[in-house]
């Protein structure tokens, strides 16, 4: 019985493989998205424009303290009734890399943040602008401290991507759910679901500790 | 080329410089001493922008800094600075962290500002840790690389912060040496530091400051023989004989 239903999952396999194939497209445009919007915000955020660091807080603060699949209904049905119509897959890669760019940011910003003031000192009795210090002398090392959280955010961020099968993505979830309708053994099915998520995500985890154990902070 | 005139500034209400007035001219070589909270750090802070005063004017190489419209940029190009903590950039190399500046502010061409780093790395005896990060530098090397850093830029004049005083004591001689050299090459110099000896060697003038105020103004013999002020010798008895 057990072999049987095995052997009809695999035959599934161009389902689950469209639904891996889409779930990894959502996490690596959302990823590069959210994180040019996540450096915007953290340098925003870190920045000396207290107002501006304080609205950027306050967004952040919004799309971490709300549930993501929330937002995803926010994005897909509400945003159309003041004209804007995006499709299932636009409004998945907008809600996710929104949510990815705001969990982004503060990590950024606390990288930033724990760059010494001496470094952004020296930089600025050399006569770098404003700008210079950002991308020469802070970030480098922010970014260094911050690699394993980033890492492992983005580890958050392939199996947020599976509340947005809510809307209709065939994604790796939601070819688990076409699966079990004919299949009927919801352990056999989410399992090699659950598998699939853990196949990208373990090189990642693995990744992340590594570096961390490698300590990636900056040399001092 | 530094004119202070009446410089008042307050942290909160703090009056940390007390009616500051004093000029250094080109070449001249201005010590300042004082115990620790007397204000020596925000002195010589005010005098590339580093910290803003309240009162009072400051003339820097014909920048005004008292005024809103004053180039910080274009000042800090002409005026280099040596922190105590040394802040060398911990992801460059010493050469790299020589060159930054000059090719990003100066707009040298990488292999000139290379040609420019490598000579001055030579000169504060760095030559064989070019490719040498900070952290794999002692004390007094990160120092220099400092030094060099900050003459790359060919600056008009040179600020020190305490520069050998998070040093341990073998290394502090290194560094002075470099700046012994660059006194007698005729840089203009403010350098803050209790190294009475560096003071006598090559300060044209040795100042001594107290609760923000400039107590003593002369020229190390008089400075270290015969200070008018009580305040100035009490502290010279501490720190000539520790
Ligand atoms: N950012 C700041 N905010 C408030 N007070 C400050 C600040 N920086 C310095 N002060 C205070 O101003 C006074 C003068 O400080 P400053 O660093 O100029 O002294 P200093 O003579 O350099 O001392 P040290 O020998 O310890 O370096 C001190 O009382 C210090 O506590
Ligand atoms: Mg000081």
């Amino acid at each position: 019985m057990f072999w049987l239903q095995l052997n009809r999952v695999v035959g599934y396999w161009p389902v689950l493989l469209k639904g891996l194939g889409m779930t990894v497209a959502l996490s690596v445009l959302a990823l590069l998205i959210g994180s040019v919007i996540g450096f915007a915000l953290g340098i925003l955020r870190a920045g000396p424009n207290r107002t501006l660091s304080r609205a950027v807080g306050l967004y952040v603060d919004f799309f971490r303290g709300t549930p993501f699949l929330l937002q995803v209904f926010i994005v897909f049905f509400i945003l159309p009734q003041v004209g804007i119509e995006l499709s299932a897959f636009t409004a998945g890669v907008v809600a996710l890399s929104n949510v990815a760019g705001c969990f982004i940011g503060e990590i950024v910003a606390a990288g930033i943040q724990s760059v010494p003031a001496g470094q952004k000192e020296a930089a600025a009795a050399s006569g770098f602008t404003r700008a210079q210090q950002m991308r020469l002398i802070v970030l480098p090392q922010a970014v260094r401290v911050v690699t394993p959280s980033l890492v492992g955010q983005f580890v958050l961020l392939i199996k947020d991507s599976s509340v947005v099968s809510a809307i209709g993505l065939l994604d790796l979830t939601r070819s688990g759910w076409m699966i079990v309708q004919n299949v009927p053994n919801g352990l056999l099915v989410f399992g090699i679901v659950g598998l699939g998520y853990f196949v990208i995500c373990y090189p990642l985890i693995w990744l992340s500790r590594r570096m961390e154990r490698r300590g990636q902070a900056p040399v001092l | 080329m530094i004119e202070f005139t009446d410089v008042h500034k307050w942290f909160g209400s703090l009056h940390v410089l007390n009616d500051i007035s004093l000029t250094v001219t080109k070449g001249e070589v201005v010590v300042v001493c004082g115990r620790s909270g007397s204000g020596k750090s925000t002195l010589i802070r005010c005098i590339n922008g580093l910290e803003p005063f309240q009162k009072g004017r400051l003339v820097v190489d014909g920048f005004d800094l008292g005024s809103s419209s004053v180039r910080l940029r274009e000042l800090r190009m002409e005026v280099g600075f040596v922190f105590q903590s040394f802040n060398l950039y911990p992801h460059k190399t010493a050469l790299e962290n020589v060159t930054i500046a000059p090719i990003h502010v100066r707009g040298l061409s990488k292999a000139e500002a290379e040609v420019r780093g490598r000579a001055l790395l030579e000169k504060v005896g760095l030559g064989d840790r070019m490719q040498n990060y900070p952290h794999q530098l002692s004390g007094g090397q990160q120092q220099r690389v400092a030094i060099a850093r900050s003459l790359c830029m060919q600056p008009k004049i040179m600020l020190f912060d305490e520069p050998t005083s998070a040093l341990d004591p073998e290394m502090i001689n290194e560094v002075l040496e470099v700046m012994v050299s660059l006194a007698r090459e005729g840089m203009t110099m403010m350098v803050v530091t209790h190294e009475m000896g560096f003071a006598r060697k090559v300060a044209d003038r040795v100042i001594f400051m107290d609760r923000g105020a400039i107590v003593e103004t002369a020229d190390p013999e008089t400075f270290f023989t015969a200070a008018k002020s009580e305040r100035t010798r009490d502290f010279l008895s501490k720190v000539l004989h520790h």
